[in-house]
């Protein structure tokens, strides 16, 4: 890769994966409406809703805390963005494994936790406090998944991974290949992205949406935009690990958009789980999933 | 046209233009108009597909919907919401109560006329306003932001002492407020922005 196609892309690909983000976002607000027979926003609503927040007149700041928190919850995520590999761009991928990422996943909880902390509301606090035991519940099963993929292929390497899953076809996808880790991963991507059953940490009618509660302008904003981001940044990472990554950016796409449409299909017909249940069920349900798939894999049985 | 285009107020209309399609609503429900609002929202009037957003908080809202009356004490609650929204923001004051008092004309304890102590930007007439008029009324504020005429929420920053002389008046006393309305205008550069 040259210098300037690598400069290039390192200004690129944070807005590409902005705007996949914006269709993402839109697809669900639409996909949700229809299922509920409504006509639903725009598919770019939430481009308009990060410009109109972008742009407000007054924004109050609840000290120094805040402001550099919510930059540390942006930048964590986009540096994690550059170690995940998409099609076309995987410079950054070789420098570091996916231990690197699941380290690097944490900022943008902990960023949250600071900046929240700071504007000292009850609601905000509380909604912090489920984010971290969430995380608490949603990481152990998605690190042992990645012990078990890991172990199976014999790398840490994201890259090898998918080379590993292109070279064998079909059948060598994780989902076909290991499927306990990877219906224990897709457990946890749900409570990851924060989507019900697990909707603990934004819940609008419980909590009035957490963390976010003396968010305005563009303290929201900001926080919409990681949103955006972090969505297809999460989705990709399971699809590297399980679904044999992608070749060219349709098929990237295609499989963004079946993952994300299976997620949120889930997430139509749950209400939530109070925060203990949720947790309960990350560690009774997906934590010995992957628990079974990785002794699976030490057995040689799948 | 007979304004001059600037570079700067050719992007604030290409912004308003954008940003009218997303107005988050933040409804303080005393009266019983409040019922009309989830046939609004809901499958049969849909109000999402003009952007219009239920929010939870005044950080986050860019309009008060205030459905029906306010007595006097809940009046001080919405000084204190309206006060902590970021502008721009907008009141709507929803019912006949909210426009001359309604039903409740002769009652001690209503406020009469909401813009007296709150800058209006569109009132729904009706005792109650059907689902109708509200996507007709909502539809109408989304015209003004669209053409960057929506600037009631100015207003505060310009007549405060108005405002606040209202307020006091009714309440007998100093109100209670954690936002320094002159201070704000003059931190975010509010009143200059507009001559």
């Amino acid at each position: 890769m040259s210098t300037l196609s690598l400069v290039v892309w390192i200004i690129a690909y944070p807005v590409i994966i902005f705007c996949i983000g914006v269709l993402l976002g839109g697809y669900e607000r639409k996909f949700s409406a229809r299922v509920e027979r409504r006509i639903g926003p725009s598919w770019i609503q939430p481009f308009y809703d990060v410009i109109k927040l972008m742009n407000k007149k007054t924004n109050v700041s609840h000290g120094y805390m805040h402001d550099v928190a919510i930059l540390m919850l942006l930048g964590g995520t986009l540096l994690t963005l550059y170690f995940v590999p998409v099609p076309g761009f995987s410079y950054f991928s070789q420098f570091g494994d996916f231990l690197v990422i699941s380290y690097l996943l944490l900022i943008p909880s902990l960023g949250m936790a600071l900046g929240v902390g700071e504007t000292a509301n009850p609601n905000g606090s509380i909604g912090i406090s489920r984010a971290l035991q969430m995380l608490a519940g949603y990481e152990v099963p998605f690190i042992l998944t990645f012990i078990g993929v890991a172990m199976k292929e014999q790398t840490t390497s994201m890259l090898d991974i998918i080379n590993i899953q292109q070279a064998g076809g079909f059948m060598a996808w994780g989902l076909i290949a290991h499927p306990l880790l990877g219906v224990a991963a897709l457990i946890a991507l749900q409570g990851m992205l924060n989507e019900k059953p697990f909707e603990v940490i934004v819940a609008p009618h419980e909590i009035a949406t957490g963390p976010m509660t003396e968010m305005g302008g563009k303290y929201l904003g900001i926080m919409f935009i990681q949103h955006l981001i972090a969505l297809p940044l999460e989705l990709t990472i399971y699809i590297n690990l399980f679904l044999g990554g992608a070749t060219n950016w349709l098929e990237y796409l295609v499989k963004l958009f079946v993952v994300w449409t299976a997620l949120i299909s889930v997430n139509l017909v749950f209400g939530r789980f109070r925060i203990d249940s949720a947790v309960k069920f990350m560690w009774k349900i997906s934590l010995p999933l992957a628990a079974l798939g990785v002794i699976g894999i030490m057995l040689n049985i799948a | 046209m007979a304004k001059e285009l600037t570079q700067k107020a050719a992007w604030d209309m290409v912004l308003a233009k954008l940003k009218k399609n997303s107005l988050w609503m933040l409804h303080y429900c005393t009266g019983c108009g409040a019922i009309e609002l989830p046939p609004t929202m809901t499958a049969r009037y849909d109000m999402e597909r003009f952007g219009i957003m239920p929010m939870v908080t005044p950080r986050q809202a860019d309009i008060l919907l205030i459905t029906g009356y306010l007595s006097v004490k809940t009046l001080k609650r919405v000084i204190l919401i309206y006060e902590q929204m970021q502008a721009p923001k907008y009141v709507v004051g929803f019912g006949s109560c909210t426009i001359n008092g309604g039903m409740y004309w002769d009652s001690y304890s209503t406020i009469k006329s909401l813009d007296q102590y709150l800058p209006v930007e569109m009132y729904l007439a009706g005792c109650m306003p059907r689902p109708e008029a509200i996507i007709s009324g909502f539809t109408w504020l989304i015209d003004r932001v669209g053409k960057g005429e929506a600037n009631s929420w100015r207003d505060y920053y310009e007549n405060y002492e108005f405002y606040r002389k209202n307020q006091e008046e009714l309440f007998g006393g100093p109100v209670q407020s954690y936002q320094d309305i002159p201070a704000d205008a003059q931190r975010f550069g509010i009143l200059e922005a507009h001559e």
